[in-house]
Order: C-alpha cells, then structure tokens, then sequence
C-alpha cells in the first residue's frame, strides 16, 4: 500500500489568514511525507503554540498539539518510546527561537532522529503583533512602537554552533525547493532543523513573500558544499542577499545508536515487569 | 525521656567529620555489616550543600527489633574533625561513649562534659599498614566500631571480601587487615558494650527510598525515565541509571525539568510506563506540563521529594511543605492522583501503585517523598512485588472512526497507540471535541463549542468521583480505641509517630494513630466518620501552616484544631513528637 497526497488532507482547513505562509508548508509537508513511503500512521506531527502551532490539526497523521515552547522535549520523548515512527515537529520562532530556544539547543547537540520546521515570520501573530526573537533591529511593532532594540537571532548559526547535523533554510513560495529539503530532512538519520521564511500577511509588513521573492538565494544551485561547516556559517551570515538551501549536513550518528540494544524494539513494545529471579537479583545488591 | 528496659538491645550510633571523609559510605558499610546479622538499622544522614568543607554527620539507631526513627541522643560518637566535638558532645547521652580522631582533635574533651568515657584515637596513626591511605580509616572506624558493639566481624570481612573482589586479591587484603587493626585497637583500648545486640539472622536490606522508588518502578514495568538532577531526589536517577542496560529502559538526564516533564509525556503518549522525579522547584517547573498530562489524558508519574523551602531554601533539609503545591499545581481544574507513601518498603509499592493508577485512569498521579524518606538509610526485608501491572483501557486496532476521548460513563476513553493504521488522531491542548478536533479557536464561545466543553469537561472530571471511590484509602487509625487524643500524620512520618505512640504508652497515655498516604482525592465520607471517631485529633506535621489539617477541613469540613509543627529542617523522631504534643497539651 502506497500512500498519496490526498491521504494526508483532514477534514478541518486550517484557519489561517488568506495569503499565511505556512500554507505553503503544509502543502510541501503533505506532498513530501508520501514521496518517501510514508503512511498516514506512520507519522507524528508535533506543535507548540501559535498560528502555526495549529497545523498537526489540519493534517491526517497522528499529532500532538502542546505547550509553547516545548514541542521538541515531547516530540523526543515520544520518539525514544516509539522510534519506528518517523517525527515531525513544527511551530513558529516565537515557539522555537523565544520560549523554547533552550530546549531546541539541546535537541540539536542531542541529535534524536526527527525533523524540526520553524515557520518563522518574525512577529508574534497569534498575539497580534509583537515582538519576535527574529524580528529585525528597529523594527517597529506593537510591543516596541519605538522601533525594536534587540538585534534578531540567527537561527542558523545557533543550530551549526550546537552540533545540529542538518540545517537548512528555505522560503516556504519556493515548494519544489521546501519538497526536497523536506524529503531530504526526514531521511537524514538525526536531528534536522528548518527554518522556513513563512510570511505573516496581517501583522509584519517588512518581511513579506514580495521581499523574499526578490532576496532569496538557492546556495545549493551556487556550488555551496554542505559538508563544510566554514563554508555554511559564512553562506548564514552573507550581507548581501539571504541565503536558502541546506546548509550543512553531518553523518554523526544519531542518538538512538548509543541504545542500541535497548531499541532492537520499540520500548512502547518491550514485555512489562521483571521475573522473580530480576526481582531477586534486584534487592541481594542491597543486602 | 525515654523509657529503656535494663537489657539494652539497641544503640544509637552518630559518626561525624567533614564533607568528603567518607562518612555516608562508612555507614554504608556498617550498615550492611548489621543487616546481615539481621539486626535492624534506621539511619539519617545530616549534610550540607556543599561538596567538601561542611560538617556532616551520620546517626545510626540499631537494634534487635525494628528502629522506628533514628532517635536523639547518641550513645556513641566517633567523631573526626575539629569542628565535631563542639557540636556533637553536647547531643550526647550521659554516660555515652566518644571515640575521637586525636590526630586532629588535640583539646582535653573531659573539659566539655565530665560525664562521657572519651577514647582518643589516633586515627591516622594506626591505620598505618603497609599500602593503606588516609581514607581507609573508614574502614579502620567500623572495624573498632563492630568490635565494641559485639557484632560478629566475619559478616565484615565478607562485605570487604563483595565490595572488593573486583579490584583483586591485595586491595581485598589490604581492606581486611585495616578493618582487623581496627577491631585490635579497640580490643587493647576500649571496652565491649554490655548491649544484647542480637539479629533474627534474616538477611535485611540496607537501602533508601530513593532506592526503593527506584527499584519499585523497575519492579513495575518502568520503561523510560527523565530527570534533571536535584537534590534530594537525584537517588532516583543515579539508581535507574545503572539499570538502564541490564532492563532495557531508557534513562535521560535533560537541560531542565520543563524538558524532563514532557519527556515523559511524549512517552506516556506512545505507550510507555514513565515517570520522572523532582524536589519542590524542579516541581513548580513541571507544573505547565502536569496540566498539559491532565488535559491529554496522559498517564505519567511524577515524584516530588520535598525539602525545606520556599524557593532555594534549605536544600539538604527536612520539610514537608509541598503539599499545597502538589494540589493546585497547573490552572485550570482536571483530575490528578496524590500519593505519600509511609516508609522505604511503602515508596516500592507506591511507585508501582502510581503507575497504574496513572494507566488505569490516564491522569497524573503525583508522589509526595521527602528529604527524610528519599535519603535515610534503613533494613528491610527483601520487598515482593504484590500488584500485577494494570494498563486500563487499550485497544489495539481501530474500527471504523477513533475517538481518543470518547465519552464514557467513568470519564476512561480507550487508549490507541500512535502508529496504528486508521486511527489518526490529533491530542491537543486546547479544549476539543471527542475526536481531538479543536474547539477553542474558531468555534469558541458558539453555542455548540460551549456544550462540548461541559461534555469533555465533566469527562475528564468524572475520573477524579472513580478515584474517589474506587482506589483511595482511608487513612489508617492504629493503637487503643479508646484514646485520649490521635496524632494525625501525613507520609514518611508514620514511624516517628507511632515511636511517639510507644513513648506516650509507656508513660500511661493512651494515644491513637490516624495516617494518611492517599492525599487526594480523599475518601470523604469514610475520613470523616474516622475523624469523628477519635476524641480529640492533634496534627504532626513538617510544616508551618499544617497544609493536612488545612485540606481536611477543606474537603470534609471537620477541624482540626490542634497541632505540632517542626519546620526546622530536621525530621521528627518519637522522643521529638512526644515533648511537642506534651507542651501543645501542657501536659507535665
């Protein structure tokens, strides 16, 4: 049995404002989850909170809709119990880069076997227009009429300086590009981090899918060769134009290597309770 | 004070020095040495957070019946650094007996009290083998100790003899001269005690309730723990650790308990026994993610060891302030389990009992531990594992549409585990509909969103009428019906106040014993017919504002108007409860 894109679509549409972007990757989701022979069940989409939090409600795969900002610990959690399914995690940079920037470093040197996409508009929507851990310097909004005075983080340069071992960026316009890096993320055995440029049409005004049409670069199709971590924290921190494709990827093995032995089976699978013989051999290590 | 028959058959033993002298694995040691002679021990370790530098001490109670709690004052110290005399001299019994380390020790300790025998110990000296280090005096320590205890030395060699073997014949050697110099050194220079110190000969274990809680969710069919390590509940964590290979369990240390917390939640949601471990902070992290478990219906376990607080406070220290917290933890209202076990053999049962409430009822269910039950040391007979593991309602495969929270009569919706085919399903945190479909966004405040809240609502609210009914204990009322007056305790003070009991007795008062372990939610109806049984009921608890007394009033409206509270930072013994309740009730 094969699945196809139509198989992933739910019932619910998803309530987001006509133009969002994250209906491009919702629509790049459901198309790469097939095209690398995966089923329906076969998938958990997990999510935070925020606009785009709401997206494991308006895909027909098992999903997790959770807290904010903490996607990633339960999304492992859930992988290490059941890791024959193939995890997703998704959410927005308020989610990812703001409240849960500490756990996404861990997740990235930890290195579990999931993929992570960050629809990142730089502005809180949900909330109606704030602030963002991504917004740019002196960018106005609601929270900081004066403009804003923090300076934005580089979510790429924090993923290669945390040991991710697959880091890509894309606009989520471009969907041949955000298929393929999608397709490529879920088959890299390790912890994938996407940051996708999805554009917030009703709250930010400056980073919209018109400004990333015009700047964005394909570094893949410049010659950038994403074994070289050098080369990758460079291509992040151009100037003179925004760069897109993947970054870096690594062949460290995953987190699920070092258990090995414990994961022949899925641990939601493993027989339950010890035998008497366990149960002595338990307590004479305290006698 | 106490009351002692004429043949004494326990001793209290107190070892102090500095942070780092190796006095917890000296009591370990002799601990064990003890337990095999199938005597009993009830340890309490007193320390600081600090690595070296502060001033710990070990007491030991040991008897030939059970030890309720490790008792006041020592009759024998051994004390090892400077700062020890002036500290433990004082807590002496009279008549008691100090072995001190004169390598360090120089004053004339006959100066501080004239009623102690004193023995002053060289000990660096004479542990002066060929090959042995400073540390080994520890070793050196009990040897002398057991010697004038009258305990049976072969017991020792044969710990030296397991302890070692690893690191071959001549540390093996090494290790048993020194414990034989020790016992020599007290043979020429002290005297043996007149005690009649006899064991039953039952091999005993000497472990902690972190241990037992430990070895209780292995027990139970545990597959995946989390922790971000805290004192005083990181026992739990070091234990597991060492397990993880052997049982084939995933143990995971993450960055911080908001990470630990759903962790297992993810895990839970696969399918999987989990749970995972905090003190009173590392809880007031948690607490987002026990109402997210409440809202998804996931079963998860989490154990909370509480020390004297609030916020860092006193973090190697007795309290039992947490209660509170555990009941209103997370906004909102759902249905939650609150458990605190009796003692080390209680925290095993417990820990199994915790999972399957969690399963059966797919709720959080919350363990209250404390510093005092998490840590101390004491013998207990190999413990037995007595529940079946109890997973609730899980179905298997899908039959037409899946409704992960389907409304039933006791609130229960079957589990599916993710990865079946055909039962996609979406749990989310925001209110929704039997299918998991959100109800809180567009739908919100629509006459139709409204009525699925009070259906799902009441659902998840009907779980906490079953546990009520089906699974909570009553509390335990143990001693003369016909009392005078009832403490009522909560948890790990159970022994303490049933010594306390023991001591009243002795003393001609009739004094009953009324012991919660399950917090909430309370049996109502049958706590109240027990509380208006006893005559006149007197709180003991670990805490200022007796937080017990203050929930019983709450859910049964009975008051109970009298209580000793000790929040000190140390934990209570009998002789302890028994001069509070007798200055509460002015008793002479």
């Amino acid at each position: 049995m094969s699945s196809e894109v139509k198989d992933f679509n739910h019932k619910v549409a998803p309530d987001w404002c006509p133009g969002c972007g994250d209906f491009g990757l919702l629509a790049g989701l459901k198309k790469a989850l097939p095209s690398v022979s995966l089923e329906t069940h076969d998938v958990m989409v997990v999510s935070g909170i925020g606009c785009s939090s709401n997206l494991p409600g308006f895909i027909n795969t098992y999903g997790l809709h959770t807290l904010h900002g903490r996607s990633l610990p339960i999304a492992q959690g859930f992988k290490l119990a059941n890791h024959k399914m193939t995890v997703v995690a998704v959410g927005g940079d308020g989610d990812g880069y703001g409240i849960g920037v500490g756990h996404l470093v861990h997740a990235m040197r930890r290195n579990i076997d999931m993929t992570y996409l960050v629809m990142n508009n730089s502005i809180y929507g949900l909330t109606t227009g704030q602030t963002s851990p991504t917004s740019g310097f002196q960018m106005k909004t609601k929270s900081t009429p004066f403009g804003n005075p923090e300076l934005p983080l580089n979510p790429l340069t924090l993923a290669l300086g945390s040991g991710c071992g697959f880091v890509a960026r894309v606009y989520t316009g471009h969907v041949t590009q955000l298929i393929d890096i999608v397709q490529k993320a879920i088959k890299h055995p390790g912890f994938a981090l996407i940051d996708t440029f999805s554009p917030c049409v009703t709250f930010n005004k400056i980073n919209t899918h018109q400004y990333y049409k015009e700047n964005v670069k394909d570094i893949n199709k410049l010659g950038h060769n994403p074994s070289d971590l050098y080369a990758a924290f460079r291509e992040a921190t151009r100037e003179d134009c925004i760069t897109t494709g993947i970054f870096y990827q690594s062949d460290r093995p995953c987190y699920e290597a070092s258990e090995e032995e414990t994961l022949r089976e899925p641990l939601f699978a493993h027989k339950l309770g010890i035998s008497r013989e366990e149960e002595t051999a338990l307590m004479a290590e305290f006698v | 004070m106490m009351v002692h028959s004429k043949q004494r058959n326990s001793v209290i033993v107190r070892i102090a020095g500095a942070a780092g002298d190796g006095i917890a694995s000296a009591g370990e040691f002799f601990g064990k040495i003890c337990a095999r002679q199938g005597l009993h021990i009830m340890a309490y370790n007193a320390y600081q957070s600090a690595i070296r530098g502060g001033h710990v001490w070990l007491q030991l109670h040991v008897g030939s019946e059970k030890t309720l709690t490790h008792g006041e004052k020592p009759d024998v110290a051994i004390l090892l650094n400077r700062t020890s005399p002036a500290v433990h001299i004082p807590d002496m019994k009279s008549g008691g007996v100090v072995f001190y380390n004169s390598s360090l020790i120089t004053e004339d300790l006959s100066k501080m009290r004239d009623d102690l025998t004193y023995h002053h110990f060289p000990f660096l000296e004479t542990v002066n083998v060929p090959g042995a280090t400073a540390v080994m005096a520890n070793t050196m320590l009990v040897g002398c100790l057991i010697e004038v205890l009258g305990i049976n030395h072969e017991l020792g060699l044969d710990v030296i003899r397991e302890r070692y073997s690893k690191k071959g014949v001549e540390i093996v050697d090494l290790n048993s001269k020194v414990f034989e110099r020790g016992m020599e050194w007290a043979q020429q220079n002290a005297k043996r005690f007149d005690l009649a110190l006899k064991g039953d000969g039952k091999k005993r274990m000497f472990l902690t309730g972190n241990h037992a809680f430990g070895m209780g969710f292995l027990a139970h069919g545990l597959k995946f723990y989390a922790a971000y390590p805290m004192s005083p509940s990181t026992g739990i964590l070091h234990y597991l650790a060492t397990k993880a290979k052997s049982h084939k369990i995933v143990v995971k240390q993450t960055e911080d308990e908001l990470a630990a917390v759903n962790f297992i939640i993810g895990a839970a949601h696969a399918g999987v026994r989990t749970a995972t471990a905090t003190s009173g902070g590392g809880f007031a992290l948690m607490t987002e993610g026990i109402g997210l478990a409440g809202m998804l219906e996931e079963p998860i376990v989490v154990v909370n060891v509480q020390r004297g607080g609030p916020s860092t406070g006193i973090p190697t220290k007795q309290e039992q302030g947490d209660l509170n917290q555990m009941l209103g933890a997370s906004q909102g209202e759902f249905s939650r389990i609150v458990l605190a076990p009796t003692d080390t053999e209680d925290a095993f049962h417990t820990a199994g009992r915790a999972l399957n409430l969690a399963e059966k009822y797919q709720v959080p269910v919350l363990i209250l531990s404390d510093l005092f039950l998490s840590e101390h040391f004491q013998t207990c007979v190999p413990f037995q594992v007595k529940q079946p593991i109890e997973r609730g309602k899980i179905q298997n495969s899908v039959n037409g549409q899946y409704k992960r929270f389907l409304i039933t009569d006791d609130g229960i919706s079957p589990r599916l585990l993710p990865g079946t085919p055909g039962g996609m399903y979406c749990s989310p945190s925001d209110e929704h509909d039997e299918e998991g479909i959100v109800t809180s966004d567009v739908l919100a405040g629509l006459p139709e969103a409204r009525e699925l809240r009070i259906k799902l609502q009441s659902k998840r609210m009907r779980k906490l009428e079953a546990i009520r009914r089906e699974e909570m204990r009553p509390p335990t009322l143990t001693g003369p019906q016909d009392a005078e007056f009832t403490l009522m305790g909560w948890g790990s003070t159970y022994d303490a106040i049933e010594e306390a009991c023991q001591i009243f007795a002795q003393f001609g008062t009739k004094v009953n014993h009324l012991h919660f372990t399950d917090l909430f939610p309370l049996p109502t109806e049958k706590v109240l017919e027990i509380l208006n049984s006893c005559k006149e009921v007197i709180g003991v608890e670990g805490n200022y504002t007796g937080q017990m007394a203050k929930l019983i009033r709450m859910e049964t409206g009975f008051h109970i108007k009298r209580s000793v509270n000790r929040f000190d930072g140390e934990p209570f013994t009998g002789e302890d409860i028994y001069n509070r309740v007798k200055k509460e009730l002015a008793y002479v």
